[in-house]
């Protein structure tokens, strides 16, 4: 687990420098060894996981088209925008 | 009798008959906001012109002879993990420090629509991730019993500004214990739902399968007051419940003989801090005196409640969260690319914990992690549900401390993490199954902290609940209490 930290920032996407990897790696390491207390435990072979605290059939609403938010309003909250689009850093480099 | 004594009931009463008029109280507690919040960090907005118009506008349609509604002028106070249209809303983190939500929370809809007034936006650990408010990206909250104890958290801000009448009523959310810890560190009420029993639309999710919306006041009957508004079905919530709702107030007076009492000795068991067993123990007998009878009960997985919940929300959060990546809420570090823009931001604008909670989730949902982690966790979750079921098959409620310990101070667990995510061992489990429960006030510990007593029940009966509750506090005045500060 020596890389455990850098690894998953990376997935995680969140940028980790390397003076700070084994601080986190440590912190990690503890919640990790408490939780892994389950690994250990012995349970009824047949038992389901249960995900959700209700167990409710798909809730299924009739389709139909209501208005939404103003697009004005919701790219307000955008870092940058050309009014019409969210605007990001170029994804594909250039050759 | 000064406005911030008198309980919520008795506000919406007197302003119904213009005895009070909703300005004269949302004035006064605004300027117990102004007044107190320097010195206990409570809330992180406080909305001074919204308020003042909405309780120009009640004031008028009751001058105006029309039916105020239930909470007529009732100042509330919500969370800042909730959205108010227009009013920034950033969840204790600095990723949203600028973040205005376009539309309402529809609880915040429904307590607008009960004429109910929302006068600030409370505090909390970051993302509602901690127990201690010490999390909030901004300032923590402080108990208002004593500065230099924690408020709890991660409704921290809500417990403080009820407890110290800032506020008559707040609303928190509750993943773990986020309610009732706080509300049993600042001595209030404090109540989590029935996982489905209140919509979740607009509020800022952490862990989608946990979460839970719920009122935290000064007593059971305050908190059926707002219960019976916020409780419901939302066709935005798809996974809210379409279960009928029940006459809360209505439940209060019920007597509670016959009531069936579980105690779980799992509850009582080492950890347990002895002043708190004495309050706990001095709570059962006055539920005896009043009619409830006790019964001995087991609730053996809950022991790996907690570990069950390091595994579960971090998994949901480190979903949850990825939204916020830089493009569309507010805040972006300045980066070269698109990646870098993703996994900088992330980096600047999350807090510590925060991280270490995505981190451990990314881990955990990694390939060939998750048959060990996730999978294990929810097994472990379908056998404390198993426990409830089975336990509810021959009591009504059961009954526990909610904390093991008073409020701690500040940087008290800044060493030992685990130490502090101890906080919610006997909170954890009613989220993982889905009860509702409640936390009351019952005592004082010898430095003049609050302890608190929990009462957890079937799934949709809030009522009983609520009934236990008030019938304990009209024999015991311990919700009554007021801090000096």
């Amino acid at each position: 687990m020596s890389n455990l930290a850098q690894n998953v920032a990376k997935l995680a996407r969140i940028d980790l420098p390397d003076d700070k990897a084994e601080a986190v790696q440590e912190d990690l390491e503890k919640v990790l060894k408490y939780v892994q207390q389950l690994e250990a435990l012995e349970l009824p072979e047949d038992i389901e996981p249960f995900f959700g605290a209700i167990e409710s059939v798909n809730a299924i609403r009739t389709d139909e088209a209501q208005p939404s938010y103003p697009r004005e309003e919701i790219l307000s909250n955008a870092p940058d925008s050309d009014g019409q689009f969210y605007k990001v850093p170029s994804v594909f480099e250039q050759s | 009798m000064q406005i911030e004594q008198l309980s919520a009931a008795e506000l919406v009463k007197r302003i119904g008959t213009g005895e009070l008029t909703a300005a004269q109280c949302t004035d006064h507690f605004l300027g117990k906001i102004r007044d107190k919040n320097d010195d206990n960090g409570a809330f992180l907005a406080q909305c001074d012109e919204q308020a003042a118009d909405a309780a120009k506008q009640i004031d008028a349609s009751i001058a105006a002879g029309k039916s105020p509604g239930p909470l007529a002028g009732l100042p509330v106070a919500v969370k800042d993990g909730i959205c108010t249209a227009g009013i920034t809303t950033t969840a204790g983190s600095k990723m949203l420090s600028e973040f205005v939500p376009p539309y309402d929370a529809t609880i915040v809809s429904r307590l607008k629509d009960a004429g109910a007034i929302v006068i600030g936006k409370t505090n909390m650990d970051e993302f509602a991730m901690g127990s201690s408010n010490e999390n909030s990206a901004f300032h923590p909250a402080k108990n208002p019993w004593n500065h230099d104890h924690v408020p709890g958290g991660s409704s921290g801000g809500s417990a403080t500004a009820v407890a110290a009448a800032m506020a008559p009523v707040a609303i928190g959310s509750d993943t773990g214990g986020s309610i009732r810890q706080p509300a049993s560190f600042c001595g209030i009420t404090g109540l989590k739902p029935t996982y489905g029993r209140v919509s979740r639309y607009g509020l800022i999710a952490f862990a989608s399968s946990l979460d839970q919306i719920g009122p935290m006041t000064r007593s059971a009957e305050d908190c059926a007051l707002v219960m019976q508004t916020l409780a419901g079905h939302d066709k935005n919530d798809s996974t809210s419940a379409p279960v009928d709702v029940a006459d809360y107030m209505a439940a209060l007076e019920k007597p509670l003989s016959g009531l069936k009492v579980g105690i779980c000795k799992q509850h009582f068991e080492e950890g347990l801090g002895e002043e708190v067993r004495a309050s706990v123990n001095d709570a059962i007998d006055v539920l005896k005196t009043l009619g409830a009878s006790t019964v001995e009960i087991e609730l053996p997985y809950t022991q790996y409640g907690i570990a069950a919940y390091y595994v579960i929300a971090p998994c949901e959060a480190s979903s949850n969260l990825s939204r916020f990546d830089g493009v569309r809420y507010t805040n972006r570090a300045a980066a070269e690319n698109l990646e870098e823009m993703y996994s900088k931001t992330r980096a600047e604008f999350f807090g510590e914990e925060v991280k270490k909670r995505i981190m451990l989730g990314t881990h955990a949902l990694s390939s060939g992690y998750y048959d060990a982690y996730y999978l294990k966790a929810s097994k472990v979750r379908r056998m404390i549900k198993n426990d409830y079921d089975k336990a509810f098959e021959s009591v009504d409620l059961i009954l526990g401390p909610t904390v093991p310990t008073t409020a701690f101070k500040f940087n008290q667990h800044a060493a030992d993490p685990l130490a502090m995510y101890l906080a919610d061992i006997y909170t954890v489990a009613a989220n993982l199954s889905g009860v509702p429960a409640i936390s009351i006030p019952c005592g004082f510990d010898s430095a003049g902290l609050p302890v608190g007593l929990q009462l957890q029940a079937r799934r949709f009966d809030e009522a009983t609940l609520l009934q236990a509750a008030h019938q304990y506090q009209t024999q015991t005045d311990w919700h009554q209490r007021s801090p000096q500060s």
